[in-house]
């Protein structure tokens, strides 16, 4: 199982470095739009004549990037908070707990156009970095990762809560051990194979609310391609050109199931009670 | 458990206070506030015109009187006017949240029970094909974005097949429960599916898990029957899990589903919270926001209270 | 024999009933709050206009019996003590028109709808014409005169001011600043009393459709459907699906589907249905910020718009069917003319004319000065417009070529609009103007236009054009009653614009009407009236 995930990403890497010297995904041929397959372009043309292939090699790297990025990111924070709340307990998980349950309803749109707006030059962004095609997919990690943290913070803190009370940590705390050594040290380790999984699965959901996102017009911005957005201007010409649409998707999908597989193939090597169970 | 339930009740009302006043000031934060943009379509505006339709519309003042004023007239129960629709905030919402309860409330049901048929069948007979079948399925649920799965499905049952209508809530001028159902089938459907896939991995995981345990294979030990054995001993534990997750998503039944009513032209809750936020209607959106935070509050609070219920270990003082 | 005659009646039945499906709900229904398009459009079957521009983009009178000229005696210019001139216009109401309860349309209307108007409390956002409109004499029931401060060559439009029902609407009014929420075309949007038009609504179910009847006080040509439907569905793929699905029959044109889809459409569906074309006055540009090293040099703007090859993407992403523009002004409109300086696709012009303005090739492919100023440009759109998203990554390629960077740069349209251009952040930005024929373009190109922190940001001169010519046409254009002497100083004005070219033309923008085969009567305006103001020619084909 494993492996085919490894197949997937490998076979992309090289891919990737072969398109920068093919031609640029946003090569624009008028006159050869919406174009079926041919020995140039073997995956046809998009509506401004671009090669599909390129497109989707690009899209694909943003939607990974975006995905993997804001993944990572959210449960670098979310264990932060869930090891915090689970550790002290009290009021502090009490708070922390009822902050996450307020951020799951938080509005997310009005929060990515603020985010639109903001100005990046009275922030402090560097006019290099604010001006930069990045800039919409710093945006949409930042957004992703505003919402994801929570699963993390919740699954560790559950996670934290368990542990602290096993003999070894008390064990630990009785040697006169720090906090931030017995969180590090102790307790950190034990949470840790749920907590990749969970991160390797959410990779999907990015991917995804990236697509959504791009629906409703505040995805990745041209001439950037995401696998989403890709998916997302291809609704207008499903029937017109249809592979438009299922490349893309079809995309997204081997990624949510090779993530998926690379999920539980970790989870059956993490956790050794979980195999004992299967085998 | 009475302290228990006390304590948890303040909480929520505290979060909601907290959170009337971050969404109040993300929205406030928002560029362009409604009478910019009408003069961004009106030529003719001048300063003066400007000037007076802010006091008209209230913008004028600063953030933090308008949401004291506003949390007071709340407080004393009037929740005041929409400024989008121009009407009482409560007229324009409950229509749209009872759209929104059908719509939602049906394909969570639906979800629910097919994710625990294919769950509960999945996790018996772990890596045989039928297992494999349905991975393969809740993984096609989970990629696959909402907006193509309500275009396809209206393509092929209604523009192809002709079997349903396309979108809207009724035939215009209907009011008839048979029609109305026929209109919520495409809806429920996408919904259903979109959500399936990963209720399903979560049932699946957790009934895994619990055939595990020991008193499953102390029962099993006993002789107890297979049904008694998957659906009072096992699912019973697997619930718990399941109930956290599904609480979680409580809240949305309520904010709606802003992709799949957009398709559907169905005036729900997700297009009425996305269109008053856009719109700047600080009173409707802050009503809708905050009942859709009360809901995922409360329903997290009934799954830690179901807890105690499913399993005996949990205790609550 | 039996057979084909039991036929014919049924077909006629067939078509009794007709849904159009447009994008966008009208949130309100009050005609003189918060302007909306799809507002317009549903109340055009429902209320009826003083004076609109119809198809032919001539003033009508839709509820009044003549235009008032100074021919006919019913406009009096007046002259002010401080030498500026008036107008009084007298108006007659149709002696036939009637609210949708009975009750006779009268002059108590106008004058409660004068009274709204002007109270500064109502918000009520057609400043400009209630500013303009210093008093109202009742002659009789039916008849009245205004009197305007300005007399321009326009001035017997007066499309604002669409009457209220002072029957209805008075209790409403007790308090002027609850008006806005308490009127009851949004709380009882279906009292008949509210419409005086062909159709009556009679159902509004918030959000997805709006049921319309013929009103039965209705004295004008009889209304032909017994029941009309406007739904709204907001994604486009998904109306196109509802018009094959039969829910909808038709998409109306200007809140439809954009043109690429549009003619998509008719590709594979058109010989089930017509699809009408009708270019107007939506005028795509991109504008140019004049305040920016670089931009503020003619000869490169003249070099960007050779370095653009308009008529291969009108041609190849619009069929043709969008007409390249030379300026602002619409081939269709009354000042229109054809002598003014024409841009072709000519990239070898544009690198020269780039090297002449000091702007050498350099390594890394982007122009720059001697001083180390570079050609790299911010292009900005509206996001989420697929059209023009597809545009503006054609120039960015074809600028390219010319050896221009630009960046694209797109923001949701509430802060490109409300925010962003207001302020004049930005290097280009590329989106419509929509104006009604023969609009003079004061608040895009009079120099005082210019929105600054001075003037608390107050008119759409976001280019920055200053010319004293330019002011100077503008002035005199506004205030010449003759047709000819107008047309000339139209002429000017759009040399002017063409030869300086503050903004870069691209096209005028088409609607895409896209009805059933066995409607007639459908007139596309190519302005901002709406069709259904015409529905009484809707007839199904005989």
């Amino acid at each position: 199982m494993l492996l085919a995930v490894i197949a997937v990403a490998a076979f992309l890497g090289p891919i990737l470095v072969h398109a920068t010297l093919l031609g640029h995904p946003s090569d624009i041929d008028l006159l050869n739009r919406l174009a079926g397959p041919s020995p140039l372009h073997p995956l046809g043309t998009d509506e401004l004549g671009r090669d599909v292939l390129l497109r989707l090699m690009q899209g694909g790297r943003i939607s990974l990037v975006i995905g993997i990025a804001a993944a990572i990111a959210a449960a670098a924070i979310g264990t932060v908070v869930g090891l915090i709340a689970g550790y002290l307990g009290g009021w502090t998980d009490r708070l922390l707990m009822r902050g996450t349950d307020a951020v799951i309803a938080l509005p997310l749109l009005p929060l990515l156009i603020v985010l639109a707006a903001l100005d990046l030059d009275k922030l402090g962004v560097p006019a290099s970095l604010a001006r930069s095609n990045d800039i919409s997919l710093i945006r949409i990690v930042t957004l992703a990762v505003l919402i994801g943290w929570t699963t993390a913070a919740r699954l560790v803190r559950g996670a934290a809560l368990v542990t602290r009370n096993r003999d070894f940590v008390r064990a630990a705390r009785s040697l006169g051990a720090g906090v931030t050594h017995i969180l590090w040290r102790h307790i950190l380790p034990n949470v840790l194979g749920p907590l990749i999984v969970a991160t390797t699965l959410s990779v999907g959901d990015v991917i995804l609310l990236e697509s959504v996102l791009s629906f409703l017009g505040l995805g990745v911005q041209p001439p950037l391609a995401s696998w989403g957005s890709m998916l997302s201007n291809a609704q207008e010409l499903i029937a017109s050109a249809p592979w438009l649409a299922i490349y893309p998707g079809l995309m997204i999908f081997l990624t949510v199931v090779a993530f998926n597989l690379l999920g539980d193939a970790l989870q059956t090597r993490l956790d050794p009670f979980t195999r004992l169970a299967t085998v | 458990m009475i302290r228990f339930i006390a304590t948890r009740l303040i909480e929520i009302a505290a979060v909601l206070a907290v959170m009337s006043f971050l969404i109040y000031v993300l929205i406030g934060l928002m560029p362009g506030d409604p009478i910019d943009l009408m003069r961004s379509a009106d030529p003719h505006m001048t300063a003066a015109d400007v000037a007076r339709l802010k006091a008209v519309y209230g913008v004028d003042r600063p953030l933090l009187e308008r949401y004291l004023a506003w949390a007071h007239a709340t407080l004393s129960g009037d929740l005041g006017y929409s400024r989008l629709f121009g009407t009482p905030v409560v007229a324009a919402l409950l229509p749209r949240l009872a759209n929104s309860l059908a719509l939602m409330g049906l394909s969570f049901l639906l979800a629910f029970v097919c994710a625990l048929g294919l769950g509960i069948a999945a996790a018996r007979r772990p890596n045989s094909s039928l297992d494999a079948a349905i991975n393969l399925f809740c993984f096609a649920s989970v990629s696959v974005p909402t907006f193509w799965l309500a275009l396809i499905l209206i393509l092929v049952f209604a523009a192809e097949l002709g079997w349903l209508p396309a979108g809207g809530m009724a035939t215009a001028g209907a009011a008839e429960a048979g029609n109305r159902l026929r209109h919520l089938v495409l809806p429920v459907a996408t919904l259903t599916i979109a959500n399936l896939g990963g209720y399903t991995r979560y049932v699946r995981a957790a009934m895994r898990d619990a055939l595990a345990q020991d008193h499953i294979r102390t029962a099993r030990a006993k002789g107890a029957g297979e049904v008694r054995v998957v659906f009072h001993h096992a699912l019973r534990t697997a619930l718990v899990p399941v109930v956290t997750i599904l609480a979680l998503s409580f809240g949305g039944l309520v904010s709606g589903a802003l992709v799949t009513e957009t398709m559907f032209a169905y005036p729900g809750m997700g297009k009425l919270i996305f269109d008053a936020v856009m719109g700047n209607d600080y009173n409707l959106a802050l009503a809708g926001l905050l009942l859709a935070t009360a809901t995922t509050m409360a329903a997290n609070f009934a799954a830690d209270l179901a807890y105690a219920w499913l399993d005996p270990r949990v205790s609550y003082r | 024999m039996a057979i084909a005659a039991a036929a014919l009646p049924a077909a006629a039945a067939e078509h009794e009933t007709l849904a159009i499906g447009i994008i966008q709900f009208p949130a309100t229904l009050n005609p003189n709050t918060d302007a909306m398009a799809a507002k317009s459009y549903v109340l055009g079957l429902a209320l009826r206009p003083f004076t609109v521009y119809d198809a032919d983009w001539k003033l009508a009178c839709l509820l009044c019996t003549e235009l008032p000229s100074i021919e006919n005696g019913l406009a009096v210019p007046t002259d002010f003590p401080d030498g500026k001139k008036g107008v009084n216009l007298t108006y007659t109401i149709r002696p036939d028109a009637r609210w949708g309860d009975g009750v006779p349309v009268t002059t108590k209307d106008v004058t409660f709808t004068y009274q709204v108007g002007k109270d500064p409390k109502s918000g009520i956002e057609n400043a400009e014409l209630y500013r303009r409109l210093i008093g109202i004499d009742v002659r009789d029931d039916k008849t009245f005169t205004m009197h305007f401060d300005k007399l321009t060559f326009d001035y017997a439009a007066i499309n604002d001011f669409v009457l209220l029902p002072e029957h209805v609407e008075r209790d409403a009014f007790a308090d002027p600043a609850q008006y806005r929420l308490r009127t009851h075309y949004n709380n009882d949007p279906t009292n008949p009393g509210l419409y005086n038009g062909p159709y009556l609504l009679k159902e509004v179910v918030s959000g997805s459709h709006i049921l319309l009847e013929p009103n039965p006080h209705w004295a004008g040509p009889p209304p032909r459907f017994r029941q009309i439907t406007v739904r709204a569905i907001e994604n486009t793929a998904a109306l196109e699906a509802n018009l094959l699905s039969g829910t909808i029959e038709m998409i109306a044109g200007e809140l439809g589907l954009p043109l690429d889809e549009a003619l998509a459409f008719e590709k594979r569906h058109g010989d089930a249905f017509h699809v009408v074309y009708k270019p107007g006055l939506a005028y795509e540009h991109v504008d140019l910020n004049l305040d920016r090293p670089g931009l503020a040099d003619r000869r490169v703007r003249e070099a960007l718009i050779r370095g653009i090859d308009r008529v291969a993407i009108t041609k190849s992403l619009f069929a043709g069917r969008q007409p390249v523009a030379d300026t602002f002004m619409n081939p269709l409109d009354a000042g229109y003319t054809d002598a003014v300086p024409h841009y072709g696709y000519d990239p070898a012009r544009a690198q020269a004319l780039l090297d002449e303005a000091g702007f050498h090739k350099a390594a890394g492919g982007i122009r720059r000065s001697d001083s180390g100023q570079e050609l790299s440009f911010e292009l900005m759109t509206t996001a989420g417009n697929r059209s023009r998203e597809l545009v503006e990554q054609v120039l960015q390629s074809q600028w390219r070529q010319i050896d221009v960077e630009v960046k694209l740069k797109n923001e949701p349209a509430r802060v490109l609009f409300g925010e962003t251009l207001r302020h004049r952040r930005f290097d280009m930005a590329m989106y419509a103007w929509i104006s009604s024929p023969e609009n003079v373009p004061r608040s895009i190109l009079y120099s005082s236009e210019i929105p600054s922190e001075a003037n608390a940001l107050a008119g759409q001169n976001i280019a920055g054009f200053k010319n004293p010519e330019m002011d100077r046409l503008i002035d005199a254009l506004e205030i010449e009653l003759d047709k000819d002497k107008r047309k000339e100083l139209w002429a000017k004005a759009q040399k002017l614009y063409a030869t300086e070219l503050p903004s870069l033309p691209l096209y005028f923008r088409s609607d895409a009407f896209i009805l059933p085969k066995w409607l007639t009567g459908v007139r596309p305006t190519g302005n901002q009236y709406p069709t259904t103001l015409w529905v009484t020619d809707w007839a199904p084909r005989q």
